[in-house]
């Protein structure tokens, strides 16, 4: 869909998820690093748990069908030659540092080009020149202290999470920049911060120290988020690991809910008359709180009986029969397995270096009626495309492109 | 100067935040968005909060204006045979078209793919479900972004190795889904300048979710480890890095010290004992990690959270308090941003949501407005889009095809 499109992605954490979405959607996006290798490289997990410059798996994660190359870019080679390159591409995908000065500054750029800038916090306010790190940038979101339990520290994912809000949110400014262009021919440069990016992890939460409502706080366990009822439990343990079961009693959910109060009564694990309990009364809009809680009491107890028997499996094949809400609390594992995301067609095969084995990964983030998201080239290995594109694009001699080694511009 | 999507036409029938992010993006953007509703299928938004000075109503959701900032608002029942020839006409009008009941409803309610395509070859239709339209388990399955965080393997991975998996707070897949429709439509409406193509556009939230946690999958396909909850903030690879607890009821910050720089700031801010030798390396840091995060423990819990960021900052560490709610909404970067936009509606007065996610440095930005009110602009919808007369409007009406 973006095959006319050339993208220069300036390699940083920030930038990976952007480029890897832009290229999956077809643009053809060059990779620049330093010598040493993109920041990427440098993040875990490594291949077989050994560490190096190709055995990154964030690195494979986040890469798939880009080109790599390298470049000093702050030598006064390196900066000519990014310089042309941005003159040959639509998109520049840049992470900037602290300050918010970008490796293009004072560059004469072409008029049409789109400048996709990503910084932490904002490019020129009191939080500007913050030291950023993904575990800052996630407590700034206002999400990890909404997760957890009361009385444990706030919870964060074990993957860093800032460095794909700001990438997935860069992919959506640049296009929005590129509906600009496809309008009136100009490019412009599309600001965005990593820091509002995951706020958006968070939700609504971010407005909610303004509505002067009861405000959020840490709750105990999944699902019960959507319900008034603080206190109902959403994680359930079944016979092969956990289970959420949406156990919520607003308008609009309360027929799912009654659904698996029936799955329990035919069961035999809850008694027939709670079929005609008023659910409805604990739903938060509800008018008059319920005398007792006690239908919620029996109707959890009747679940958690339910699902220690019966494995994730076949918890989500009832939970589909009688259309209430529920989720296998997937692993990695699990996902691999899954015929749900294997014949509807999430995977690719790919390679990962440097032995080049090859792994099914899960590229297909959309389906299209028309178009297919392939995986045409694996995460590029270091430099792997420095001739080719030293060469080809911007017509280097061979000699020069060894001097430039030599001199370690590249 | 136009926005960049001044023009562009659509029809919002998502529900609760996917579909209606996803459209909110494209009103930030100056499309007209048309967001459909019946009396029957309201917006399940509409009923959760926040809410406006504590008063539930319909109109008073924080969370409905703050997903369906600008959009135009018009109730019609889709199962009235009056209502779906309303509907019909819109979906011709309509350059995007988002939908997101569960899999295959739209198909039943005589909406499919297919049948809109023949009056409208350019439309791009965005469907979204939390399994997508295809595969073995799609049809029958529903839920929200909390069992959407589950099938993506995201609640699995939040929580502590002793206990249950605590997951994410509330439907995480809800903010991770929109970022990928936003882009594939964005790229399809370039692809249809050229081509008059549009294409029908099918997103499994579960399966965009997973996009975020990409590295964990990777550590299974290629090592054949399964990645669990760990409980503890920040890589095991890094030291000190980590959440401490600060002076106050349930207040943390976020410190990130483990390169060389950032260490010798760290320690030299707090002193004592981390100014020891045996602490110089990171080798000696990793193992000693259960005693350094109690000395740095001990200095954060006697100060307020600010202050403890403040000084960390200033010494060039990266530090950051564990957000509130009500830190945020004090947060001078974040006003220095512009990020909160004070709205106007009838029923709430003045509300404060916030604005358009990114800023683009040339083509103006659209102001930020409030969601509608249920129905608000059904007439104005009806006369302007449908070419609907007033007698029609009224004759309409009566038929109870707008409920």
């Amino acid at each position: 869909m973006l095959e006319d499109i050339r993208v220069l992605e300036l390699s940083g954490p920030f930038t990976m998820m952007a480029g890897q979405i832009l290229a999956d959607l077809g643009a053809e996006v060059v990779a620049i690093e330093p010598p040493e290798g993109a920041r990427g490289r440098r993040m875990e997990p490594f291949l077989d748990d050994v560490p190096g410059l190709d055995r990154s798996l964030t690195w494979q994660a986040l890469n798939r069908n880009k080109r790599g190359m390298t470049l000093r870019t702050d030598s006064a080679d390196g900066r000519t030659l990014l310089e042309q390159l941005a003159h040959t591409v639509d998109i520049i995908l840049e992470e900037l540092p602290p300050g918010g000065t970008s490796v293009l500054a004072g560059c004469g750029l072409p008029q049409t080009l789109i400048h996709a800038q990503i910084t932490s916090f904002s490019k020129d306010g009191p939080k500007a020149h913050y030291r950023s790190s993904d575990l800052a940038l996630m407590a700034a979101s206002g999400a990890p202290a909404l997760a957890g339990e009361p009385g444990r520290p706030p919870l964060f994912f074990p993957v860093p999470q800032a460095m794909m809000e700001a990438g997935a949110e860069s992919a959506v400014a640049a296009l929005a920049a590129l509906a600009a262009r496809d309008c009136d021919g100009r490019g412009q440069a599309a600001d965005v911060s990593a820091r509002t990016a995951a706020i958006a992890s968070g939700l609504s939460r971010v407005i909610a120290g303004f509505a002067g409502d009861t405000l959020p706080v840490r709750s105990a366990t999944t699902g019960a988020g959507l319900s008034g009822v603080r206190s109902v439990p959403g994680m359930y343990t079944c016979a092969d690991g956990y289970m959420v079961m949406s156990i919520v009693f607003g308008a609009a959910f309360l027929p799912m809910t009654r659904q698996m109060v029936k799955w329990a009564i035919d069961e035999g694990e809850l008694a027939p008359e709670y079929a005609d309990a008023a659910w409805q009364a604990f739903g938060r809009s509800a008018a008059a709180s319920p005398a007792s809680r006690a239908p919620i009491d029996a109707l959890v107890d009747a679940v958690s009986r339910l699902c220690r028997t019966r494995t994730k499996q076949q918890l989500a094949a009832t939970a589909r029969a009688y259309k209430f809400m529920a989720a296998p609390v997937n692993t990695m594992a699990d996902i691999a397995a899954s015929p749900q995301f294997r014949e509807r067609g999430l995977f690719t095969s790919t390679t990962v270096s440097p032995d080049g084995r090859a792994i099914d990964i899960p590229a297909r983030f959309i389906q299209f009626s028309d178009y297919s998201i392939e995986t045409r080239r694996p995460a590029p290995r270091l430099s792997e495309h420095s001739m080719e594109i030293l060469s080809g694009d911007l017509g280097l001699s061979g000699a020069e492109i060894q001097a430039l080694f030599v001199h370690g511009v590249i | 100067m136009r926005t960049p999507l001044a023009g562009l036409k659509v029809v919002d029938m998502g529900w609760l935040m996917v579909g209606p992010e996803s459209a909110r993006y494209l009103a930030d953007l100056g499309a007209d968005v048309v967001k459909v509703e019946s009396s029957v299928r309201r917006d399940p938004l509409r009923t959760l909060g926040p809410f406006k000075d504590g008063q539930i109503g319909i109109n008073r959701s924080l969370s409905h204006h703050a997903i369906n900032a600008g959009k135009r608002g018009i109730v019609v029942d889709a199962k009235h045979p009056q209502g779906r020839e309303i509907l019909t006409r819109l979906l011709a009008w309509a350059d995007v078209f988002v939908e997101s009941f569960a899999a295959g409803v739209i198909d039943s309610l005589g909406f499919s793919y297919a049948t809109l395509v023949e009056r409208n070859p350019g439309l791009i239709m965005v469907s979204t479900s939390l399994l997508g339209r295809t595969g073995p388990e799609a049809t029958g399955t529903s839920g929200t972004g909390t069992t959407g965080a589950a099938f993506a393997g995201a609640t699995n991975l939040l929580g502590w190795p002793d206990r249950a998996p605590a997951g994410p707070y509330g439907p995480w897949t809800d903010s991770v889904t929109p970022r990928f429709i936003v882009s594939t439509v964005l790229a399809a409406l370039h692809r249809r300048r050229t081509t008059g193509r549009g294409c029908h556009i099918d997103a499994a939230q579960a399966e965009c979710g997973l996009q975020f946690l990409l590295p964990a999958y990777y550590a299974f396909a290629a090592n054949g480890h399964v990645p669990q909850r760990r409980g503890d903030a920040g890589s095991p690879l890094c030291c000190p890095a980590g959440v401490y607890p600060c002076a106050g009821d349930d207040r943390w910050v976020a410190i990130d010290a483990s390169d060389d720089a950032s260490w010798h700031a760290l320690r030299a801010v707090i002193g004592g004992s981390l100014l020891e030798r045996k602490f110089d390396t990171l080798i000696r840091r990793l193992r000693a990690r259960a005693e350094i995060d109690r000395l740095i423990g001990d200095w954060t819990s006697g100060r307020a959270a600010s202050d403890v960021e403040a000084a960390l900052q200033a010494a060039g560490v990266s530090a950051h308090v564990v957000a509130t709610s009500q830190d945020l909404a004090q947060d001078p970067d974040l006003h220095h941003q512009a990020y909160f936009q004070t709205i106007t509606a009838s029923e709430i007065g003045e509300g404060v949501i916030r604005g358009p996610q990114f800023s683009l440095s040339r083509t103006p930005p659209v102001a930020t407005r409030a969601g509608p009110q249920l129905g608000q602009s059904t007439v104005d919808i009806l006369t302007t889009i449908c070419g609907l007369s007033p007698q029609a409007v009224e004759a309409l009406q009566e038929s109870g095809a707008l409920t």
